[in-house]
């Protein structure tokens, strides 16, 4: 990688996360070491149960008791209070779920400015920057729609909108395709790796290997521990790959017959 | 801070309105408890003010020494009951009237005693009649008007009475009915004089003159055997400013004769005004009663409803974490839910206590009264319900694990 001179994101250091007690005891996470530099795009791929999804709440902060070492930015979470981890949650995290996640009752523009509310900002700015971030992923004319009016991929679309509405450093994304077709799954990959190219660090949980190929970086995982551990091809040279839905390539030639095609999805 | 309030009420809107049924079902425990303390509290401040008026309308040189120990707070004028009315001893004596009698600048003495007991002439008197034993001074302190005749004198030989003119008309037919016989706990007493028509069932003497046969002192203890029954002793003083240098000297001097025992309590201004009505402190106890069960069971109902909306929207919570909201933003979103849930009961029943105040007033003699304490009430008491059943479901939806909750399916 270019920018391994920077110093890393997130550091785990034998992270491990244990469940049950006494007989039913179980390591989820066995030892996990693990070096994430800024503007990686991880793919996580593995069996069921293999811990990837507990990892992906560990690095996101949803679950602190853990044993071993993880430092966020040079510092380590181990002391910081409930209060300090939803801080971070809201300022530098994006989660994007397998479920979409969008909460029912609220309607599209709602539900992305919802973490905007966390950070504490007045309403009227918060529309403002719910409305540009929905713009720029093509859902314009969908504001006012409710959840259960979408398709599964503008769904999606809606959820990693939510996900970068506070402009997070860091984007964890479990199967954020798990539930969509090819077509619509690629159009989401291409999205994810538009923001990749952008600076962002992303972090994505996946059973599909099709889809790491998005991927700057793929780590499999095998019960609670890291099995492989393969940088791909940098960013710029897979741009000339064959991509299964040539988007990006046409969306720079042509953006309204890509707008069009994507708004049908 | 202000934004997330803001929020947090936009919210709490939303939420109740998808589910408007069930919050207006939930609301209305609190509807029926906030709507029985507003009905009590108007009515009563209406009793009060009648009194209070009268007693200013009277010059406000008056005090009034009734038995037994104060008792203060705002309820005591409600749950109170009647000052031992009728039938246990009282502890004032003839003693106490004697020793305020000498206290300087006292204008006038009047003791009160108020029996029940049939009261008859032609035809049966209610069994509800006053039977009024007191001494000519009351005439004046009370400034009772005489529309026939002449109020007591101990000077006239013989047993007589003075009778209110809704009283002369039951027993007699007739207002006119001076001179005739009538029959007091079988005693016979002469009718000297008619009261002027006061419409006022409510007053500090907790007698309605209307309605009231009233005899001399003497008279009336001869009725009862000679036992002490005073229910109260009215005191007027020269002039408004002697007034509190009176009742210094008054409690001085009792508290001798009783010993140094305070089982009486010396009143003044306001404080006279507390509504003495048996029928309506019955009806102030019932209505408290229920209000304070609809208020618990209203509470319970928030709770619940809480608990549901909480285990509903686990999911939502769950999100909500993940997007980085802290335990403190969660249990203020459903703190506001029940809060609102609460106070939206709490004003319709302000309201809907009114309109039953009026209504039942057309029944009585006063008018319910608008004041910011009834509303100041209505809005604590709300208040405290939502927060007091609402804190626990808003602290159980903070302590959710936002994992397992972003995991539940909605």
């Amino acid at each position: 990688m270019s920018d391994l001179k920077t110093p890393p994101v997130i550091v785990l250091k034998q992270l491990k996360k244990r469940f049950g007690l006494g007989d039913a005891e179980h390591y989820a996470l066995d030892g996990i070491d693990l070096t994430i530099q800024k503007g990686e795009f991880i793919a996580i791929m593995g069996p069921s149960g293999c811990g990837k999804t507990t990892l992906l709440n560990v690095l996101g902060l949803l679950d602190s008791h853990i044993e071993g070492e993880y430092e966020l930015d040079g510092k380590s979470i181990a002391d910081l209070s409930a209060k300090r981890r939803a801080h971070i949650r809201s300022q530098q995290i994006g989660f994007v779920f397998q479920s979409f996640n969008l909460v029912s009752r609220l309607n599209v523009i709602d539900n992305v400015a919802l973490p905007l509310i966390y950070k504490g900002m007045p309403k009227l700015a918060r529309q403002h920057k719910a409305s540009a971030m929905l713009k720029s992923f093509h859902l314009g004319e969908r504001e006012f729609y409710m959840p259960n009016q979408l398709s599964g991929g503008q769904t999606q679309r809606v959820a990693i909108a939510r996900a970068l509405v506070n402009d997070p450093a860091i984007i964890l994304a479990d199967e954020p395709t798990g539930n969509l077709d090819s077509r619509a799954s690629h159009i989401i990959m291409e999205e994810l790796s538009d923001l990749h190219k952008l600076g962002n660090t992303i972090i994505m949980v996946t059973h599909n290997p099709d889809l790491t190929t998005y991927a700057s970086r793929v780590i499999t995982m095998l019960d609670g521990q890291v099995d492989t551990d393969t940088f791909r091809l940098p960013v710029q040279s897979r741009l000339n790959i064959k991509k299964p839905l040539n988007l990006v390539a046409k969306q720079k030639n042509n953006t309204k017959a890509a707008l069009k095609r994507k708004l049908k999805k | 801070m202000k934004i997330l309030f803001a929020n947090h009420i936009h919210i709490a809107r939303q939420s109740i309105a998808s589910s408007r049924m069930r919050s207006v079902l939930t609301m209305l425990g609190v509807t029926i408890g906030v709507a029985s303390i507003t009905t009590i509290f108007a009515l009563s401040a209406g009793a009060s003010k009648i009194v209070i008026d009268q007693v200013d309308a009277l010059g406000g040189n008056i005090a009034v020494i009734r038995p037994g120990a104060h008792s203060d707070g705002a309820l005591s004028g409600i749950v109170q009951l009647p000052v031992g009315q009728q039938y246990s001893a009282s502890t004032l004596s003839e003693v106490d009237i004697k020793s305020i009698e000498k206290i300087s600048n006292v204008k006038a003495v009047a003791p009160l005693i108020i029996l029940g007991g049939s009261v008859s002439g032609v035809s049966q008197g209610s069994p509800r009649t006053q039977i009024l034993a007191t001494t000519p001074n009351l005439e004046q302190i009370s400034n009772l008007e005489v529309s026939d005749g002449q109020f007591l004198d101990p000077s006239l030989s013989g047993s007589t009475a003075v009778i209110g003119p809704q009283l002369s008309v039951d027993l007699f037919g007739t207002d006119q009915s001076i001179g005739k016989t009538v029959t007091v706990k079988g005693q016979p007493f002469t009718i000297i004089g008619i009261l002027k028509r006061t419409n006022d069932p409510i007053n500090y003497n907790s007698v309605d003159f209307d309605n009231a046969v009233i005899i001399d002192l003497e008279d009336g203890r001869g009725l009862i055997q000679g036992a002490s029954q005073i229910q109260q002793i009215n005191v007027q003083s020269e002039s408004v400013e002697h007034l509190s240098g009176i009742i210094t000297n008054i409690n001085k001097a009792l508290l001798k004769n009783h010993f140094g025992q305070a089982d009486f309590t010396v009143l003044s201004g306001s404080e006279i005004a507390q509504p003495t009505s048996s029928i309506f402190t019955a009806l102030a106890g019932v209505s408290v009663a229920i209000a304070a069960i609809s208020l618990i069971v209203g509470g319970v109902g928030i709770m619940n409803i809480m608990l549901v909306s909480v285990a509903e929207r686990t999911r939502e919570i769950g999100i909500r974490k993940a997007l980085g909201a802290t335990n403190g933003d969660i249990v203020s979103q459903f703190l506001i839910e029940s809060l609102a849930l609460s106070i939206g009961g709490g004003i319709t029943g302000y309201i809907v206590g009114y309109i039953l105040a009026f209504f039942i007033s057309t029944f009585l003699t006063f008018d319910p009264v608008f004041n910011w304490e009834i509303a100041g009430i209505a809005l604590t008491v709300s208040l405290v319900i939502g927060t007091v059943f609402g804190l626990y479901p808003a602290i159980r939806a903070a302590r959710k694990d936002p994992i397992v909750s972003l995991r539940q399916y909605d």
